[in-house]
Order: structure tokens, then sequence, then C-alpha cells
């Protein structure tokens, strides 16, 4: 069970906020696990529903779902992490079985390399800008790792295949792009 | 643990990704429990994500978000109208009870009227018996006063035998086998006429009948007549001659000639003047 005297401070973890604020029925809860989650937690959708309209569906709807089953969570029995990315598994496994995903499978191609942004305002233009400059400097192929791993939901030996490269160096390459990553930003 | 190695891995990448199921994303959680520096180091990968996915355009859409927080709210407005709806049912009820109460009403006035009934008809069967009881009773009191009627005429009757002063009156003592019995005789000394007033002698046996006899002394009996005991004054037969006393024997129904003298239940002598 959420712990309902956790003590909040700005010491605190983005993870024990949000769980705070989840036991407090505060909904500004969502707002922290959207800004700080959505990004993997949209990729892990993908990876199951493999298609992009339907999958910021999906996160819609687990988010709606975090909200309600919030009195469930139960932080003896994993992190908040993995409790958000079961919900939204499940979502997503759900979606694929309903009818709804049939029709629309039908009527729109599979995802292949997506995401034109549409949040370009929720950082200022100066940070934006400073920010591509930075990534930028990432490799091509970093670039196409982070993006395919991190973004467009494709599994370790997916990527092996679609890359022709084995699966150990996937991982390694992987691990290296974020390191990069890590340091230039 | 050698905590490097294990960043060094790529299981936290696989982490974030969602590469792993969710029994190893748990075994990843208890290590990362223990050890807070691999925890840091995962808020710096997802810190970093989020900055290149801001930097790529590749952030979801706020609108998300918003519906997200949107159809919450439209939740809590079903579940709070569902609260309403739920705690309401007294109201239901009493809709539902609208034509129920008709009926109850209709059947209380339908049980009093049937009390009513009851009771008026329990009012009626009583006056019924008081009536029938009434009428027997003034029957009775009817009967009574025919019965005083004619004990009053008989009484007024003998009255006037014994005022009469033509009459010569004799009274009948019980004999040996009737003590208790006795009579009145009126013998009119012009008219002959006799009469006599019953005044107590038993029921007689079944056809038997009660006979007054006229004694005249050295003769038999004179039949004076048989008389009903129940009536209380009779005229009976003319008697003519030298009568010196009158009895009364038990004789069988309809009378005899000749006295049975050893049934004589009353018998007086005359005054001698």
């Amino acid at each position: 069970m959420i712990n309902q005297h956790h003590h909040i401070s700005s010491e605190s973890t983005i993870e024990e906020r949000i769980i705070y604020l989840l036991a407090d029925k505060d909904k500004g809860a969502l707002r922290l696990i959207y800004d700080n989650y959505s990004v993997i937690l949209l990729n892990v959708i993908i990876r199951i529903v493999k298609h992009e309209d339907i999958s910021k569906d999906v996160l819609q709807e687990s988010l709606v779902k975090i909200w309600h089953k919030s009195t469930n969570f139960d932080r003896s029995k994993g992190s908040l992490f993995t409790w958000l990315v079961r919900i939204c598994k499940n979502s997503a496994i759900d979606k694929t079985r309903s009818r709804d995903f049939a029709d629309r499978q039908k009527s729109t191609e599979v995802l292949d390399v997506v995401f034109v942004s549409d949040s370009l305002g929720r950082k200022s233009n100066d940070d934006f800008d400073s920010l591509k400059e930075l990534v930028s400097e990432l490799p091509e192929i970093q670039r196409v790792l982070i993006n395919m791993s991190f973004f467009e939901g494709f599994t370790h030996p997916e990527i092996s295949e679609k890359l022709k490269m084995p699966l150990g160096t996937v991982k390694t390459k992987i691990r290296n792009a974020l390191i990069h990553l890590r340091s230039i930003i | 643990m050698d905590t490097k190695e294990y960043i060094h891995s790529g299981v936290l990448e696989a982490y974030l990704s969602g590469e792993l199921s969710e029994a190893e994303m748990k075994a990843v959680d208890r290590i990362v429990g223990l050890y807070p520096e691999i925890a840091l180091h995962i808020d710096e990968l997802r810190t970093s994500l989020n900055r290149y996915a801001t930097a790529t355009g590749k952030l979801p859409s706020e609108a998300i978000l918003q519906a997200a927080l949107n159809k919450i709210k439209e939740d809590e407005k079903g579940e709070f109208l569902k609260v309403i709806d739920e705690s309401g049912p007294e109201v239901v009820i009493k809709r539902i009870n609208v034509l129920p109460r008709w009926s109850i009403a209709a059947t209380i006035l339908l049980f009093v009227s049937f009390c009513f009934n009851a009771f008026f008809y329990g009012q009626m069967v009583d006056s019924r018996q008081e009536l029938r009881a009434m009428v027997d009773s003034n029957n009775t009191l009817a009967q009574k006063i025919e019965t005083v009627d004619q004990e009053l005429t008989y009484a007024a009757l003998r009255v006037a035998h014994f005022l009469d002063e033509d009459n010569v009156h004799i009274h009948l003592d019980g004999s040996e086998i009737s003590p208790n019995s006795f009579a009145n005789v009126f013998w009119n000394t012009k008219s002959n006429a006799v009469f006599i007033s019953v005044d107590n002698l038993p029921e007689p046996p079944s056809g038997h009948q009660y006979q007054l006899w006229a004694i005249e002394e050295g003769k038999s009996p004179i039949d004076a007549g048989i008389f009903d005991h129940t009536l209380l004054v009779q005229e009976l037969k003319v008697i003519k001659g030298a009568v010196v006393a009158f009895a009364v024997t038990l004789e069988k129904k309809g009378g005899t000639p000749i006295a049975t003298v050893d049934q004589t239940f009353a018998k007086g002598f005359l005054k001698k003047s």
C-alpha cells in the first residue's frame, strides 16, 4: 500500500513525490508522471501496439487507469515505474485484442519511423535550440539506436535484425549511445 | 555486488526501454532498492531520454494528458451522480410506492368497512335476539297476565260466591290419603247450583279425574259432576235434597255413577243451621 505518512521534501525523488501525491489523490501526480515517464511509457506501448496514433490513445487510457487504480499500488512489490509499465503493457495488450484496433490497423499503415513533434512549446525556444544542437553531436547510428529502442518500440532482437547487427552488439551500442547522451545533455 | 558491472551490463537500458518482463523488472527494483547509486543512474538515464525527446520533438503531446484528465473528471462526475443515485433509494421507493399507497388506503378502508359490517351485523343479530327475547317475554307476560286475569276472575268469582248470601259454603278438608288437599264448595240454596273451587288437589294419575259427590244421610253419594282440577272455580250439577256433606273422589276419566269411597281425597260437612 502507499505510505500515507511518507515524508515529502525537496530532496525526495520524483518517484517518491509521485507516490505521495497519488496517495493524496492529487492530480499533480499525473502531471509529474507525464513529464517524467510519458516518453518511456509511450515507447513501452508502441512496442506492443506498433501504431503511433493508437499508442497515444493507449497512453491516455493508461493514465486514466493509473489514476483510478492508484490505491492498488504497493511499493513493497516493486517500483512505481514497474507498476506504471505493467498498466501500460496491459492496456496495450487489451487494445491489440479490441475490435477498434483491428479496424484502425486496416486503415493505417503500421508505424515505421514517426514522431512529428506537437509539443515544441513546452520548453523555451532557447532551451530547445541548445538541446537540439547538443543532440546533433550524437553520431547518426547512436541516434538511430536511441530512437529505435526508446521511441519507436523496437525490441533488441528486432533492432538486431533490422540493422543486421549481432544482438550483443546492439545492446552494447545502445548502452554506449545512452552514456554519450547523458554526457552531453 | 559490483554495482559498476551491473550498470554496464545494459540491463538498466533494457529496463527503461520496456525490454524486460515484469519479473525481471522487479528483480531490478530489488537491486535498485539496495544500491542508491544504481537508482541514481536510472534516474539520470531517464532524464537524458526526456531531454533527448525534448530536443528532437519526440515528447508526447500535452493533449494526451489533458484528454486523460478530462476523462477522469467525467468519471468522477459519473461516480458522483452514481453516489447520489445510490444514496437516494428512498425517493425511488416513494415513487414506486404511489400505487401501493392507494392499495394500502383501499385495504384499510375495506378492512374498516368489514369491521363496521361485522359490528352492525352483530348488533343486528343482537337486536333480533333482543327482539325475540322481548317477544318471548311479552308472550310470557301475556300468558301471565292471562293467567293472572283468569285467577283474578276466579278469585272474584270465588269472592262473589263467598259473599252470596244464598250460597252455602262448605270447606272440604284433605282425607287420610291426601291430608294436604282441600277445596271449597258453594251450594246455592235458591238455584241449587253447585260450584267447586279447587284449591289444592294433587295431579290425578293418567286416565283419572276428580268427581264431586253430594252425600245425604243413609243414602248412596249423589254424583255432583266431574271437574277439571286445574280450573279454580267451576259450576257443576244442580243438587237437591237433604245434603249433609260433599266429598271429592278420584275416579276413572269420564266419571262413575257409584263413588269409589276409598279414593276420597277431600270431604266437608255442611254447618248445621
